[in-house]
């Protein structure tokens, strides 16, 4: 992992609803040049339950799911949750362009370096 | 003492199997927390209304296009393909979210009547409605 990486941190969830359980969501962590690009599942999760909390380095998103029932269940493999994982962020990442999608149940997360943390080649000068 | 054991025998296997089955399935359970399922056919919740089933299934990711559903009498099978794909030009810090290709068949307790099956896909989530056969539906039977 290079310095810029984004790491998974476990610590205690402020917030947490009580009569839910909480799970974590998978996800996908991508980075190029340009930016660190975070997928995560949470089918079931309409955006105005989503958060997307970013403070001091770190990054909480939580999405809670109600799923409608439909009578007498024969079978029940999933129910309401609390979607819930934090991570931690570089500091190169420019905060105010972070960009939030949730599409088909996944949420999509561009965090983009800041230009002073982009990599770039250093030209050598001749010498004199 | 040991007929009834002899007699025992068959039901204790069951008994076994079914503590196995427990026991995988807590397994499956706490590897479902840490979130690690992405591979296998996905959730599916099944509920009977009287007039009509209603199936929920998640499947995060995938479009329309990405599933295939049929329809016979009281046989659903359901099948998708979700590609989560690594984008164009990226290193990969983590991978969680794996590709799979998926078929999971029901046997339904009724027929349905496959012309007035309504399926939804939204939110990553998949729910299917499907009306009950004339014939299947529950009736009310009025004592005389």
């Amino acid at each position: 992992m290079s310095e810029t990486a984004i790491a998974t941190r476990k610590e205690s969830m402020p917030e947490k609803r009580a009569d839910i359980a909480t799970i974590a969501p998978v996800v996908d962590i991508h980075e190029n040049n340009e930016e660190i690009l975070l997928h995560a599942d949470m089918p079931g999760v309409v955006r105005e339950n989503l958060t997307v909390h970013i403070d001091n380095g770190t990054l909480d998103i939580s999405g809670i799911r109600e799923i409608k029932k439909h009578g007498a269940a024969d079978w029940e493999e999933f129910g309401d949750v609390e979607y819930r994982r934090t991570f931690s962020v570089p500091q190169t990442i420019d905060i105010e362009k972070i960009d939030a999608e949730l599409k088909n149940g996944v949420l999509e997360l561009r965090l983009p370096k800041s230009e002073a943390a982009k990599p770039r080649m250093i030209e050598i000068r001749k010498a004199a | 003492m040991w007929t009834r054991v002899i007699n025992r025998g068959p039901g204790s296997i069951d008994l076994f199997r079914s503590q196995l089955n427990r026991l995988f399935s807590d397994f499956d359970d706490s590897c479902a927390v840490l979130g690690g399922r992405a591979a296998t056919a996905p959730y599916t919740n099944m509920y009977d209304s009287g007039d009509q089933f209603v199936l929920q299934a998640e499947v995060p990711g995938m479009s329309r296009d990405d599933l295939q559903i049929k329809i016979q009498g009281n046989y659903l099978e359901l099948s998708g393909n979700r590609q989560a794909g690594a984008p164009e030009g990226y290193k990969a810090h983590r991978v969680e979210r794996l590709n799979s290709t998926f078929t999971k068949s029901f046997t339904l307790s009724a027929d349905v009547d496959v012309d007035k099956v309504v399926a939804e896909l939204g939110d990553g989530i998949l729910t299917l409605t499907l009306p009950k056969l004339e014939a299947a539906k529950p009736k009310q039977i009025e004592i005389k």
